[in-house]
């Protein structure tokens, strides 16, 4: 039997995602379209499932997003396309992530392969990082010819598709079904290749025309008095634990601690219900009017039995007891867990890339995507812009197209 | 994207695809037109052109729309007559239009009241550089018996009217048929020998769709009153094809090239209208409603059902089911085909049940407590509407077994439907 932790909420019908798309009013110049970051063109698409032209709105969804599967399923829609949504007006917006989701179901179940590599222009192009950044830009970039080899020091690719969001959201099986479709297009995948450690900065610059950096962020944050606490782990860790071993983890407490109010923290609190952990505990810095994660998220949360507590801060930590004191008013709490996950946020580790990193982001100095050395560009989370996978989609694009323009090679555009 | 060359000869004129706006008001002057090439029409046929002396005086409103549930245009009806602009600026517009787009086509649409209007008319717009002419033989809306729909349901003045228009012009000319009538085919006939070469079907069917009930007056309402008037969109798309089929079915006339019109909105209904032997294809309604832009999926999606077929040519497809259409006494009536219902996928709502029992023959049977429908196989005929009704498409065909005292190989009845809203329900 599958587990709570493995089991993705259902999808749409033919029958019922025709009743979704129906309610869509196929505006003019549609908003919804305008507010997709990676400009997946979503009004586009559910017009042609309207139109029942289901394999023309897989046609539009992938030639604007390579990653169309996992960002039907991982967007936080209500802040992007479906915020803009006209049909809000009048009840409620188009479930558009629901359309964009049933459109890559049936392509995945079709087998249709929409995009192709280019005419081989004879420049490479080498990408450090397999997160979408790192993936949408290795599907540009065949398709317009270049050869293209991407370094990843883990043993899988994806990034925070493969190692962070819990496989309820976006099932392991999806992930390697979009990473096979670029591979597919020519990309090569080099695993368990660290860059700055197994092979320098020097060695790629040599041997390709455009080097690429799309680490994200990949280390944790935390707070100076949890260094050291033997009973801390990070969200990211975590997280990653348990989507690697698909939720069987043998080392979970009946009570948990977690701290943190962004989307990380609210998966990882899910996740521990959905794992069966008793008590799971979140305490929050912010006050819930200015809470960081979505609402679906935390909505998703509450419905688990997580106990939220918001407006406090750690002010001390001995072993497993951890003392809080709210913001404002005048209130200590002291709570003890079998295990704290501090969810706080994620760093850049940038060590051996000889690239400058303020505040967690390259700083341009011309265009977008450049750094300071003219061969290396940088896309995905360590550049400006929100830090989501359809922001990565969008600036992997971006990165491509800016690296066509400087090296010339627009014989497949 | 996927790219299938959809192009296809039609009279001797070559289309690029073979979506063609109807004449109406969707195709009514220069910017429109050009606005539907630029989305990728392959052709317009632009809205009738009427002599000048005849006075274009429309009501208003002029629309009224059949819905059902909460589904708008399930049928549309309109009461609209012909081009209501000046002649000598809708000839100048033609002209620009060839003029601009060489490799589109362009089809004047025209209507005359004597022979020689017929005459006249024909040869202003083939001077106008038209790369055909369709007869407008069939509007329900015109005030004169000698004209629009009452022509054609006529074959003789039909006849006569296609011969005048032969004297004024070379090009290839469709006589566009009304569906007011029982059969088409005597006047397809007279068409015909009167020197047309094609025929577009269908036009409007003449209809009321709703009535006022406070005001006791069916819609639209003009200043109180109303009138019997065309219908067009989905709900007259099967009247089309019945006549298509029967047009393309008839001795003789099994080659005859027709442009089929009627309800089409999707490149299903394309496809289907290819299939029952039409080369090209007109729309209206769908435009009023959604724009030109509906262009896309039609064409995409058709490319997509050829590649599906293997077919390079659309030509290939054209008339190929009206094989598999029969006069009803030849059907094979030897076999049943049962219900089969998914207990895995039955939500329990009961509709099956309801409508076996008020509609077909009581072979549901409901079980309270399970909330499941049960099934007696000694009770049902296999009309299969219970399938038609459940809303998850938890019933399919299933047992087919051959009637008492019949010969036959049940393995080898082909029960097979395909209906794409049921489809991986
Ligand atoms: C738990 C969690 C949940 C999230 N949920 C969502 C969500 O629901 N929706 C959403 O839009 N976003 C979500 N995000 C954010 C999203 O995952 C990131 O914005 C996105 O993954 C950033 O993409 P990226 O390609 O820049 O980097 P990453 O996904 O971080 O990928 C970077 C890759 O580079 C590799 N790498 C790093 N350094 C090196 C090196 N030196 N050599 C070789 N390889 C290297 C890493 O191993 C990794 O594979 C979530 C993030 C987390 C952590
Ligand atoms: C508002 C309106 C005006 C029309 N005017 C004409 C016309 O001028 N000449 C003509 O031949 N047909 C006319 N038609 C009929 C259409 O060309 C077409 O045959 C019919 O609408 C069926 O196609 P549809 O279901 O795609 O709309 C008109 C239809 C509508 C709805
Ligand atoms: S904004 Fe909403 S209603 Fe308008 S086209 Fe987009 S999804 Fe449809
Ligand atoms: S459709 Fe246009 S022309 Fe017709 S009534 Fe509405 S606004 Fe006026
Ligand atoms: S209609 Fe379908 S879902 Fe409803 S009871 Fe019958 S089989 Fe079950």
């Amino acid at each position: 039997m599958t587990s709570k932790y493995e089991t993705e909420p259902k999808g749409y019908t033919m029958t019922t995602v025709m009743q979704e798309a129906a309610r869509c009013l196929l505006c003019e110049d549609a908003p919804c379209s305008k507010a997709c970051p990676a400009h997946t063109n979503p009004a586009k698409f559910i017009r042609s499932v309207r139109f029942r032209n289901v394999k023309g709105a897989a046609e539009t969804i992938r030639e604007n997003n390579a990653l169309g599967a996992i960002c039907a399923r991982v967007c936080p829609t209500e802040r992007y396309c479906e915020s803009a949504c006209t049909r809000a007006k009048i009840d409620g917006p188009i479930d558009i992530g629901g359309i964009q989701r049933y459109v890559t179901d049936m392509e995945r179940k079709e087998n249709m392969q929409i995009l192709h590599a280019g005419k081989e222009n004879g420049m490479n192009v080498a990408i450090i990082g397999s997160g979408p950044a790192g993936l949408q830009a290795a599907a540009t970039l065949r398709q317009k010819g270049y050869g293209v080899d991407i370094y990843e020091k883990n043993a899988k690719a994806g990034g925070y598709l493969t190692y962070g969001i819990p496989e309820y959201r976006l099932p392991e099986a999806i992930v390697d079904y979009e990473v096979q479709r670029i591979v597919n297009l020519g990309a090569n995948i080099k695993y368990n290749v660290a860059v700055g450690k197994d092979i320098t900065m020097d060695d790629l610059k040599a041997k390709y025309d455009a080097v690429i950096v799309a680490i994200g962020a990949s280390a944790a944050k935390t707070i100076p008095m949890f260094e050291h606490n033997i009973c801390t782990e990070s969200a990211i860790s975590f997280l990653a634990r348990a989507k690697e071993n698909k939720g069987k983890l043998d080392d979970l407490p009946d009570n948990v601690l977690v701290i943190g109010g962004g989307d990380v923290a609210m998966d990882v609190v899910t996740t521990l219900k959905k794992l069966g952990v008793t008590h799971v505990t979140d305490m929050v810095y912010e006050e819930f009017s200015e809470f960081k994660a979505s609402k679906k998220e935390l909505e998703g949360a509450q419905k688990e039995g997580v106990t939220i507590v918001d407006g406090y801060v750690p002010t001390d930590v001995r072993q497993n007891k951890v003392t809080f004191k709210h913001r404002k008013i005048d209130s200590e709490m002291t709570i003890t867990a079998d295990k704290i996950i501090l969810a706080i946020g994620q760093k850049v580790d940038a060590d051996g890339l000889d690239i400058d990193i303020q505040h967690n982001e390259i700083p341009f100095r011309k265009a977008r995507f450049h750094t300071k050395d003219p061969k290396v560009f940088a896309t995905g989370d360590i550049v400006d812009g929100d830090k989501t996978v359809v922001y990565a989609v969008q600036k992997g694009k971006e990165v491509a197209e800016e690296i066509d323009c400087v090296l010339g090679g627009q014989d497949n555009d | 994207m996927i790219k299938k060359d959809l192009s296809i000869d039609f009279l001797g004129v070559h289309f690029e695809n073979p979506f063609c706006l109807s004449s109406s008001p969707v195709g009514n002057c220069y910017e429109m037109c050009k606005n539907a090439y630029d989305a990728g029409w392959g052709g317009i046929v632009y809205k009738t052109l009427s002599p000048d002396h005849f006075v274009i005086d429309e009501v208003s409103p002029r629309f009224s729309q059949l819905t059902k549930e909460d589904t708008p245009f399930v049928a549309f009806k309109n009461m609209e007559q012909l081009a209501e602009h000046p002649m000598a600026q809708d000839l100048a517009d033609m002209r620009r239009l060839k003029k601009e787009y060489p490799d589109k086509v362009l089809i004047a649409s025209i209507m005359g009241e004597t022979p020689q209007d017929w005459t006249d008319l024909a040869k202003l717009v083939t001077e106008a550089g038209a790369d055909m002419i369709e007869l407008n033989f069939s509007c329900p809306q015109m005030t004169s018996h000698t004209m629009g729909s009452d022509v054609g349901t006529n074959p003789e003045l039909c006849k006569t009217n296609c011969e005048a228009v032969k004297k004024g012009t070379n090009l290839p000319v469709l006589a566009k048929m009304t569906p007011n009538i029982t059969t088409m085919i005597p006047v397809v006939k007279a068409c015909l020998e009167g020197g047309a070469d094609g025929v577009s079907s269908i036009n409007t069917v003449k209809s009321i769709t709703d009535i006022d009930l406070d005001n006791k007056v069916a819609l639209p309402s003009i200043n109180g009153k109303s009138a019997v008037s065309g219908l067009s969109g989905k709900a007259v798309k099967p009247i089309a094809l019945r006549f298509l089929q029967q047009i393309r079915s008839a001795a003789g006339l099994e080659q005859l090239p027709v442009s089929g019109i009627g309800g089409i909105e999707t490149w299903e209904d394309a496809a289907e209208f290819i299939l029952l032997g039409a080369s090209t294809l007109q729309v209206t309604t769908a435009i009023m409603q959604y724009g030109y832009r509906i262009i896309d999926d039609l064409t995409n999606g058709l490319m997509h059902y050829m590649d599906e077929q293997g077919v390079d040519h659309l030509k290939d497809l054209v008339g190929i089911a009206n094989k598999n259409i029969l006069p009803t006494n030849q059907l094979d009536r030897d076999y049943k085909v049962y219900p089969k219902i998914d207990w895995d996928k039955c939500i329990g709502c009961g509709r099956c049940f309801i409508s076996c029992q008020d509609g077909a023959h009581q072979a549901m049977d409901w079980d309270d407590d399970k909330r499941l429908p049960t099934f007696d196989k000694s009770k049902c005929v296999g009309c299969q509407l219970c399938a038609l009704v459940c809303p998850v498409g938890a019933i399919k065909l299933g047992l087919v077994e051959m009637k008492p005292g019949r010969k036959g190989d049940p393995a080898k009845v082909d029960a097979s439907t395909f209906q794409l809203p049921n489809a991986e329900n």
